[in-house]
């Protein structure tokens, strides 16, 4: 079998070499496979490498990752490894001494396997997707590949929208992969069988699997520059893909022995998912749509599996992982059990995404042992109306009220999170996020006076970022604010802010610019894409290596503007890049919750009220049940 | 008022008895690129999946209480390391590398564990000195040679200046029994909190003063083969200085 060689030298020059080393503590070596790749240089299971376009720290913190290593691994006709991509640094190395990508678990050339799966989570890896390929000697495009290259293929929330990376992926899985992953592997390992030959054909058979899309199967057609829709190259193609979604969660794979990485990643614990799907709807939210229906699994499965999490990973914390914590039915039962199964043994629970009342006060104050972590607030806009225009189920009284309880009890910490640029924002909306930050102070100034508490100086933090229109949302169609519009809200806020109490985030303009193209774009973004990407641009998820004007000017040598990716759609008469995917969720829908938006109406959450959405379609979940 | 809490809690804290187990360890191959901090966290968690009662800090911020002879640098192996676990109760010092063992990852592996009921020293403090091998071709004759000179001053940086310091005195011996080829070479030198030699260095002083080749020092392996106490030649096991 080939081995790729890094000298010491060379893994000695990089920044954290031990990214690059592998031999971690539950990393999978099917022994009897690897046997015979040493003896024939080749095997009869099917190799996979499963790729995420980021450096190894992020990688390892992704739970998908883990999920769906582990299902193909529980395979008994493959062997999946993990790739990631090498760090700036190591690049250069790489190159420099003509080093291959290879895999963590046997070094591996990445064009030794026979499937090479990517996990897109977010738009900016696009270009470390062409980075691994290119490092791995894999042709970019599918029309380039031979019979006997790997099979590329993508999932996760970008393939949803996947036509700017259309021409490089093979196949896009859509929804949920515990299933289709599987499924898709059988295929490959019939190919595989019978010596690979035919890949049009396989391409073709997937196809026909719920949720797998082939793009080279169609082609897009413009008329004066606009998408006009996709054209089907073969009459077996299906016309639209429905994603995959799980319908039992409590009896899917669940990863319980992970790998543990040897080094320190970005989000070190284990994890437990106590749901998928959002009862809430807020209308920004790309999650909140593209994961629907809301299934729940049962706090008995959790209980056990958190147990046994904590046993098999060795790790001290565990953290709960879901849309929005507070909104899972049992997690009374389920924090209760967790914590009383932990006592003695060090291991804390983290909560993300709580709304703040009693309970979760007090939860709180159970679960982390040591000091008060700073409260986090999602309130999104400034003013109450334009949080109804996004169906943001959080009134100023709601956030008063539960400050006003955790400043009681001692916290002093807070966090607010918001958007600029949301469809209808004026500048009213925006000096409302300065507003809602000065009655934070003073309410807590209050609260001390009234509780007889020392006041402290609190620490509010308002953090804005930019919005960006995702595709499967009710504002799919709508404007993206321009670069000018973005810089003259920023400046305003930071204008409005004058309290040594309040300290002012804000983001850069120019990445979330160019990832509204991205996240809207369509199949001409693949050549500019791919010219960026040779022009040096990569890891652009990193601000420090994000490049702004190549990527403008990439676009201007395609001719093409931000601004036609920007514009938006038509809501009545235009098509959109992502049309022939089924969410589940109607475009009708969508298009009545846009209008409920312009009206500045709520929708109830799916749990008050069925808004009558369409993902019952999948004839599961919470909503299904209670019909 | 919470601080106040926080102190009393602090000052409430009974002693706790510390039943230590003191393991030596390797770490080879691609394990040697995993940093000192990074191997700590390692080994906690292939303790706590061995379910073995180690003791943690008191205070807000417990830490395990585990205490490592000497840090070693990301890409060096180590044949001959210390550790001292603290444990709540006894646990057999065989029993306790039989169960963390097939915990740990690839590469790294506890062996010649006692039991120590009162450890009186810090296992930092009686490291004194260390056995390396460098293994690079015809690395043997220029490092021998190292040690002939009366000086061998290497610059460093320290505190963003740039500092000249003479590493000879921490270079003791070659090593006893050296191998017959030429590509190897074994060496005693001062190791510890007060006294340290650090491999890298040395390899840079090879290469500044003898002329070797800077690819084949940055490519040589380096593996630290024992820890000791004492002082040289009257070199001490570990294991004796409790």
């Amino acid at each position: 079998m080939n081995q790729v060689k890094v000298s010491r030298k060379d893994l000695m020059s990089v920044e954290s070499p031990g990214r690059y080393v592998g031999g971690e503590y539950g990393s999978v070596i099917k022994e009897d496979v690897l046997k015979q790749l040493e003896q024939t240089g080749t095997c009869k299971e099917v190799r996979a490498a499963f790729c995420f376009p980021d450096v190894y720290e992020i990688g390892m913190s992704n739970l998908a990752m883990q999920i769906l290593y582990k299902c193909l691994n529980d395979m008994e006709d493959c062997w999946c490894e993990r790739v990631f991509s090498p760090w700036v640094d190591m690049d250069a190395v790489m190159r420099k001494s003509g080093i291959e990508l290879y895999s963590m678990e046997t070094k591996s050339p990445l064009r030794d396997f026979d499937v090479v799966a990517f996990t897109l989570g977010y738009e900016m890896c696009y270009t470390n997707v062409l980075q691994m390929l290119d490092l791995g000697k894999i042709p970019f495009r599918t029309k380039d590949r031979k019979d006997d290259d790997p099979i590329v293929m993508c999932g996760g929330p970008c393939a949803y929208n996947i036509e700017p990376m259309a021409d490089f992926f093979d196949i896009a899985l859509m929804g949920e992969g515990e299933e289709l992953i599987v499924e898709v592997t059988e295929l490959i390992k019939k190919y595989k069988d019978g010596g690979k030959k035919d890949r049009k054909a396989l391409l073709l058979e997937i196809s026909k699997l719920e949720g797998a899309y082939v793009p080279s199967l169609y082609e897009p057609i413009y008329k004066d520059g606009r998408y006009q829709g996709l054209n089907k190259l073969s009459s077996e193609a299906p016309d639209t893909i429905r994603k995959r979604i799980i319908k039992d969660l409590d009896n899917v794979p669940y990863p319980t022995k992970p790998v543990i990485p040897n080094i320190r990643i970005i989000h070190d614990r284990a994890y437990l998912e106590i749901f998928r799907g959002c009862i809430r709807g807020c209308r920004f939210c790309q999650a909140g749509f593209i994961y629907r229906p809301v299934r729940e699994k049962s706090p008995e499965t959790l209980c056990r599996q958190g147990i046994e999490i904590e046993h098999n990973t060795g790790y001290d914390e565990l953290g709960i992982l879901s849309l929005s914590s507070s909104d899972y039915t049992g997690l009374k039962d389920l924090t209760d059990g967790l914590l009383d199964a932990f006592e003695g043994r060090h291991t804390s629970l983290s909560l993300p995404s709580l709304r703040i009342d009693n309970f979760a006060l007090d939860l709180m104050e159970k679960v982390s042992q040591t000091r008060k972590s700073g409260l986090t607030f999602a309130p999104e806009a400034g003013t109450q109306r334009l949080r109804d225009v996004i169906n943001k189920g959080i009134c100023e009284e709601d956030i008063m009220k539960s400050l006003k309880l955790a400043f009681a009890g001692g916290w002093s910490t807070v966090k607010l999170y918001f958007m600029l640029g949301l469809p209808t924002e004026t500048m009213e909306d925006v000096k409302g996020i300065a507003d809602l930050a000065y009655k934070i102070e003073k309410l807590y100034f209050d609260v001390c006076r009234e509780q007889g508490i020392k006041a402290r100086k609190p620490e509010i933090t308002v953090s804005t970022s930019m919005y960006i229109p995702k595709p499967f949302t009710p504002f799919q169609w709508e404007k993206q604010n321009t670069k000018e519009e973005f810089l003259e809200k920023q400046a305003y806020l930071r204008s409005l802010i004058k309290s040594r109490n309040i300290k002012y985030i804000w983001h850069d303009v120019e990445t979330s610019l160019w990832e509204s193209v991205l996240a809207r774009g369509d199949r001409r973004l693949c050549d500019v894409i791919e010219a960026g990407y040779k022009k040096g641009c990569f890891y652009d998820a990193w601000d420090d290596h994000f490049k702004y004007e190549t990527w403008m000017e990439t676009l201007a040598e395609h001719g093409l503007t931000w601004e036609e990716f920007a514009k938006g759609f038509d809501v009545d008469d235009e098509h959109l890049p992502w049309e022939h995917i089924d969410v589940g969720v109607n475009m009708s829908f969508f298009k009545k919750e846009r209008e409920k938006a312009y009206r500045e109406e709520i929708t109830p959450p799916c749990r008050t009220k069925c808004s009558g959405c369409g993902a019952q379609c999948f004839k599961v979940g919470e909503c299904y049940a209670a019909k | 008022m919470l601080q106040n809490e926080r102190s009393l809690e602090m000052t409430k804290q009974k002693h706790q008895t510390e039943y230590v187990v003191r393991c030596l360890f390797e770490r080879v191959g691609d394990a040697s690129f995993v940093g000192h901090l990074d191997l700590m966290h390692t080994f906690d968690r292939a303790i706590r999946r061995a379910e073995m009662p180690i003791l943690y800090s008191q205070g807000y911020n417990p830490r395990p209480m585990m205490v490592f002879a000497l840090p070693l640098g990301v890409g060096i192996d180590t044949l001959g390391d210390y550790v001292d676990v603290s444990l709540a109760h006894v646990v057999d010092a065989q029993e306790f590398m039989d169960k963390v063992n097939p915990n740990l990852p690839k590469g790294v592996r506890l062996y010649g564990g006692i039991n120590i009921d009162e450890p009186k020293n810090s296992l930092m403090s009686v490291v004194s000195v260390a056995m390396y091998r460098f293994e690079a071709p015809g690395i043997k004759a220029p490092l021998m040679h190292l040690f002939e000179r009366d000086t061998i001053e290497v610059q460093k940086k320290s505190k963003g200046k740039i500092v000249t310091t003479d590493i000879r005195p921490l270079l003791l011996s070659g090593a006893q029994n050296p191998s017959a080829s030429e590509d190897v070479v074994e060496i005693y030198c001062c190791a510890g909190s007060s006294k340290n030699l650090r491999p890298d260095v040395l390899m840079n002083a090879l290469c500044v003063h003898e002329g070797y080749d800077e690819d084949l020092a940055a490519n040589a392996s380096v593996t630290r083969l024992m820890l000791y106490g004492g002082e040289y030649p009257r070199l001490i096991d570990i294991k004796e200085l409790l």
